[in-house]
C-alpha cells in the first residue's frame, strides 16, 4: 500500500469519526435535562419569555430540521452563536484554546521528558531498588485522579509553601518577560498534575518495551560487536522500545484533553476545559458543540498523526 | 536502522509543534500600557489595585441580559442603578435623586446633572427613558426585563426627569424597576440594534462606563481587570480610591479563601459558607463583615398533590420541622427566624410579629393528620410519602433537607428525597415535578412584587400552585395603593393568610458575611449578596492601608 492510499484510509476514518462525535454531541445535549431557557433566565421570567428565548436559540424546531441547520452551518465553517454570552462560538473557543494547547502539550513535553529517562533507568536496573522505585511510582501516579493531587497541590504548594500562585494563567499587570515568566509560574501547578497523572502508564509501558528490546537479538549482536551498554541501550534499544510508547501517547491524548477539562477547572486555568465546565452549568448547547468538536478533531488529528508516523517509522504497518 | 526517523525530521517535527504553541501564546502576551491606565487622580486616589474573588465567569457584558451574580457585580461597577437597598429593605437613591408616582399610571425618577460616560457624554434622562423602552421592547432574558410587566413607555420630560406609564396601578413598579433595572449609554447600545442580542463585549472600542470603573482588559476564565474613571459623584471625593478592581475567577469558595490567605485576592465577593466564619473572623489579616440577608429560604408544598391540597396536611408538615434545630445546625446559627412568614423581619415595616413560627410538635402533626381522615399504621406512618427536591449545589439545603426528612418520620410522614444538579432541579421546578420544594430566594425585597409572583395564580414563582381568590383579592389591592400605611396592613393580611394556610413555608433568613483583607478597609456593606461590599459605592470607597 503506497503512503498516498493509506494517509486517505486514515483522513477518511478520521472524517467518519469525526461526524461521529459531532452527531453523538448534538443528541446527548438535548436529552440532558432541563433548556437552556431556563438555565439563562431569571426565575422571575414569564412562561412567554421563555418561549421567546427557545425560538431566538432555534430550539423550538423539530430536532431533525436543528440538526440539518447545525449540519449546515458547520460546512458553511460556522460554529454558531453562543447562547449566553451571544458572541461567535469560534470567538469564545478562540480565546481559550491557546490555554489549553499550552497546558497539554506542556504537560506532554514533560511526561516525555521525564518519562524516558525514568523507564530508561528502571529498565536498565531490572528488578533492582530503582527499578522498583520506579514501578512503585508508576502504578502509584496510574492511580492519581486530578482534583485530588490538585487540591493536594493548590494547599501545600499554592498556600503553604507558597512556590506557585493558587489559580489563572498568569498575573494581572505584568508585561513583556514578566508576563512570560509568570505564564510560566502558573502553569507549574496545572502542569504538573496533568503530568503526574498520565506519567505512570507512560513510564510502565517504556520500561517492559525497553526490556523485551534489550534481551532482542540485535542487543545481543551489538555487545558482541563491542558497542558499550549505553551506546546499546540509548541509541538502538531505546529507538525501538519509543515505537509503542509513542503509540499510547497518541491514544493518551483524549485522555490528557479529560483531563485538561478537570486540571481547568480545579486550578481556574481560562482554557477551553474551563470554559466547557461553564457552558455546560449554562446548558449553552452551541458552546459545548464547538468545543466537543475542536476536541474531536484535536484527537482525530492526533490519532491520524500518530498513525502516519508509526506507518513512517515501521513500514510494517502501512503494508498491514 | 531502519524505519527510525532522521534527526533532521524530528527536529522540524518536534520544532513546529513548540512553535506552534508558542506562536498561541504569543499572541495573547499584552504590551505594557503606553501612559498609566487610571483616569482619575483626586487627593485620594490611590494607585492600588483591588483584587476581587469570583467564582464564575461574566457570563454577558450586557446587564440587560446578564443574570449571574458576577455579571451583575462586573457590570454593575459600569452602568448604574436608579436606587439602592437600604439595610430594611427600603430603596435608596443612587442615580435618582426623587422617585414617586405623577397619577397611579405614571411613575416618575428625578436624576442627578453630574453623572457622565466615561467617554465624555453626559448621562440624561434621556439615557434611562430609552434603556426602559429598549428593555420592554426586545425583552432581554435578564431580571430587568421580569419587572416590566405593567410598564407601558418612558420618556424623558427635561434631560434630569423621566416619567413613564404603565397599563394598571402598581405601587411597587417605580421602586422595583429603580433597584433592577440600570442605564446604559443609548449612544452605544441602540447603533447595536436589538438589547437583547447586543453582546457588549467590547469588541467595537471598548466599554463606556457612568460607574466608579471601566472595563478594559478580559481574560475569560481568568479575570476582568476595570480601570478607575476620572469622576464617580457617589463616592467621597469624586473620584474612586483604588486605581484598579481585578475580579478574579476561581473554582470555588474554598480555592478563594486559599486566594484570600495567600494574598492572590484582597475580597471575596460571595458570602462566606456558614462553617468558614468563624474560622476566618479569627484569622489574623483577614476581616469579616457581614451583610443583612434580604431573601429566604422556604419549603413549598404542591397543592397540584391532592393530599397536599388539605391544609391540615400542609399545616401538619409545617409542625414536623425542627426550624430551630435547623438554623444551628446547617447554619451554625448565623440565620434568623421569619415568623413562618413571608414578611420577614429585615422588612422593618411590614413584619407582623403576631405571626410566629410553626412550633416543632411532630404530635400536633399527627392530630392533624387525623383530623384530616389519615390513620397511622402499627409503625406510626401515616402512609403518606412525598417527594422533595432540592438542589445539590446548594450545600446548606443540601443539609437541612436531610433534617426535614428525619424530623417528618417522628411525625408518621415519609419524605424522599431527590437532590439533583442545578439544571435538573430547575426543569422540575418549572414542570412542578415534586411534592415538596425546597430552595431559596436570594432577594425578596418588596411584598407587592413578591405575593404577586409567589402567590396569584399566573405568578412565574408560584410553586405551591395556589389560587385562593380571598388572597389574589388582597395582593390586587396591596398593588393598587401608594398609601404606604394601607399597604402594609393588607400585605399582613395576607401574611396571615399565606402563614395559616400554609400556601408557603418561609423559614429563615441567613446573615450573610463577606471576607476580606485587613489591609483594605472603607467598605460599605449593603443587604444582599448581590450588594454587599462589592456594591459599586462600596468598591470605589475601599482603601489600601499604607505600608
Amino acid at each position: 500500500m503506497s503512503i498516498a492510499s493509506f494517509a486517505l484510509r486514515r483522513l477518511g476514518r478520521g472524517v467518519l469519526t469525526v461526524w461521529f462525535a459531532v452527531t453523538v454531541t448534538f443528541l446527548l445535549l438535548r436529552l440532558l435535562p432541563g433548556d437552556p431557557a431556563l438555565a439563562v433566565s431569571s426565575p422571575t421570567q414569564t412562561e412567554a419569555t421563555r418561549a421567546l428565548l427557545l425560538t431566538q436559540y432555534g430550539l423550538d424546531k423539530p430536532l431533525a430540521e436543528q440538526y440539518l441547520l447545525y449540519l449546515g452551518q458547520l460546512l458553511r465553517g460556522n460554529l454558531g452563536t453562543s447562547f449566553t454570552q451571544s458572541v461567535p462560538v469560534l470567538d469564545v473557543l478562540a480565546a481559550r484554546l491557546p490555554w489549553t494547547i499550552l497546558l497539554t502539550v506542556g504537560a506532554l513535553v514533560l511526561t516525555v521528558v521525564i518519562g524516558i529517562p525514568l523507564g530508561v533507568l528502571a529498565a536498565s536496573r531490572r528488578g533492582g531498588f530503582l527499578d522498583k522505585a520506579v514501578q512503585v511510582f508508576g502504578v502509584t501516579g496510574q492511580s492519581l485522579f486530578v482534583p485530588s493531587i490538585g487540591v493536594l497541590l493548590l494547599f501545600v504548594v499554592g498556600l503553604k509553601l507558597r512556590w506557585a500562585p493558587i489559580g489563572g494563567a498568569y498575573s494581572d499587570g505584568t508585561y513583556g518577560g514578566q508576563w512570560y515568566l509568570s505564564v510560566l509560574h502558573h502553569l507549574v501547578l496545572p502542569g504538573l498534575s496533568l503530568t503526574l497523572v498520565q506519567l505512570g502508564s507512560y513510564v510502565l509501558t517504556l520500561r517492559a518495551t525497553l526490556v523485551d528490546a534489550l534481551a532482542d537479538d540485535y542487543v545481543v549482536l551489538a555487545r558482541a560487536n563491542g558497542l558499550s551498554e549505553r551506546r546499546i541501550l540509548w541509541k538502538h534499544a531505546l529507538r525501538n522500545a519509543l515505537l509503542p510508547a509513542t503509540t499510547l501517547i497518541g491514544l493518551q491524548l483524549g485522555f490528557l484533553v479529560g483531563g485538561a477539562v478537570l486540571t481547568e477547572t480545579v486550578f481556574a486555568y481560562p482554557g477551553v476545559g474551563r470554559g466547557i465546565y461553564e457552558a455546560v452549568t449554562q446548558l449553552d448547547f452551541p458552546v459545548l458543540q464547538g468545543a466537543f468538536l475542536m476536541l474531536a478533531l484535536t484527537v482525530v488529528v492526533a490519532n491520524t498523526l500518530t498513525d502516519l508516523v508509526y506507518g513512517w517509522l515501521d513500514p510494517r504497518v502501512k503494508a498491514s | 536502522m531502519a524505519g527510525s526517523p532522521r534527526p533532521a525530521r524530528r527536529a522540524v517535527l518536534v520544532g513546529g509543534l513548540g512553535g506552534f504553541s508558542a506562536a498561541a501564546i504569543a499572541a495573547c502576551a499584552p504590551s505594557a500600557p503606553e501612559q498609566p491606565a487610571q483616569q482619575g487622580g483626586g487627593a485620594a486616589a490611590g494607585t492600588d489595585t483591588l483584587t476581587i474573588a469570583t467564582t464564575t465567569d461574566v457570563v454577558n457584558f450586557n446587564p440587560t441580559v446578564g443574570n449571574s451574580r458576577s455579571d451583575q457585580w462586573v457590570t454593575g461597577l459600569m452602568y448604574p442603578r436608579l436606587l439602592t437597598i437600604a439595610s430594611d429593605g427600603s430603596k435608596e437613591a443612587e442615580l435618582a435623586t426623587k422617585w414617586g408616582y405623577v397619577d397611579p399610571t405614571t411613575g416618575y425618577y428625578e436624576i442627578r446633572d453630574d453623572f457622565v460616560w466615561s467617554d465624555g457624554k453626559p448621562l440624561t434622562a434621556g439615557d434611562v427613558a430609552w434603556t426602559l423602552n429598549a428593555v420592554k421592547k426586545d425583552a432581554p432574558s435578564g431580571t430587568f426585563y421580569g419587572q416590566l410587566a405593567n410598564f407601558v413607555q418612558a420618556r424623558a420630560v427635561s434631560d434630569t426627569r423621566v416619567e413613564f406609564t404603565m397599563t394598571t396601578p402598581d405601587s411597587s413598579l417605580v421602586d422595583e424597576i429603580g433597584f433592577w433595572g440600570c442605564v446604559v449609554p443609548q449612544h452605544v447600545f441602540e447603533p447595536a440594534g436589538s438589547i437583547a442580542d447586543f453582546a457588549n463585549d467590547g469588541s467595537s472600542g471598548g466599554w463606556v462606563s457612568a460607574g466608579p470603573y471601566v472595563l478594559t482588559k478580559v481574560q475569560a476564565g481568568q479575570s476582568y481587570t476595570l480601570d478607575r474613571v476620572a469622576k464617580y459623584p457617589l463616592v467621597e471625593g469624586g473620584v474612586p480610591v483604588a486605581a484598579k478592581v481585578v475580579y478574579r475567577v476561581f473554582p470555588d469558595v474554598n480555592t478563594e479563601i486559599l486566594a484570600l490567605r495567600s494574598g492572590e485576592a484582597d475580597v471575596i465577593a460571595n458570602a462566606l459558607p456558614p462553617a468558614q466564619v468563624q474560622p476566618l473572623t479569627a484569622t489574623d489579616g483577614l476581616a469579616v463583615e457581614k451583610a443583612t440577608g434580604l431573601g429566604y429560604a422556604h419549603m413549598v408544598y404542591n397543592m397540584d398533590n391532592p393530599d397536599l391540597a388539605k391544609a391540615q396536611v400542609r399545616q401538619a408538615l409545617a409542625h414536623a420541622a425542627d426550624y430551630e434545630a435547623i438554623r444551628k445546625v446547617a447554619l451554625s446559627g448565623q440565620a434568623v427566624s421569619t415568623g413562618s412568614s413571608p414578611l420577614m423581619p429585615v422588612l422593618a415595616k411590614y413584619h407582623d410579629p403576631s405571626i410566629t413560627e410553626y412550633p416543632f410538635d411532630p404530635g400536633a402533626s399527627r392530630a392533624l393528620l387525623q383530623q384530616a381522615g389519615y390513620s397511622a399504621d402499627a409503625d406510626g406512618m401515616f402512609g403518606l410519602t412525598f417527594r422533595l427536591i432540592y438542589s445539590l449545589q446548594d450545600s446548606v439545603t443540601s443539609q437541612w433537607a436531610q433534617m426535614v426528612k428525619d424530623s417528618s418520620a417522628k411525625a408518621g410522614i415519609a419524605i424522599q428525597l431527590q437532590g439533583s444538579e442545578r439544571n435538573t432541579y430547575l426543569a422540575q421546578t418549572n414542570d412542578g415535578d415534586y411534592d415538596i420544594y425546597a430552595g431559596n430566594f436570594a432577594i425578596m425585597d418588596d411584598p407587592v412584587l413578591n405575593f404577586s409572583l409567589s402567590y396569584l395564580p399566573d405568578g412565574a414563582i408560584n410553586y405551591t400552585h395556589v389560587d385562593d381568590a380571598a388572597l389574589n383579592d388582597l395582593i390586587g389591592q396591596g398593588a393598587a395603593t401608594t398609601d404606604l400605611d394601607e399597604k402594609v396592613g393588607i400585605f399582613r393580611q395576607a401574611a396571615k393568610m399565606v402563614h395559616e394556610q400554609v400556601y408557603d413555608n418561609i423559614m429563615y433568613t441567613q446573615d450573610l458575611f463577606f471576607a476580606h483583607s485587613a489591609e483594605w478597609s472603607g467598605f460599605i456593606s449593603r443587604p444582599s449578596e448581590l450588594l454587599s461590599i462589592v456594591n459599586p459605592v462600596s468598591v470605589a470607597s475601599a482603601t489600601k492601608s499604607a505600608g
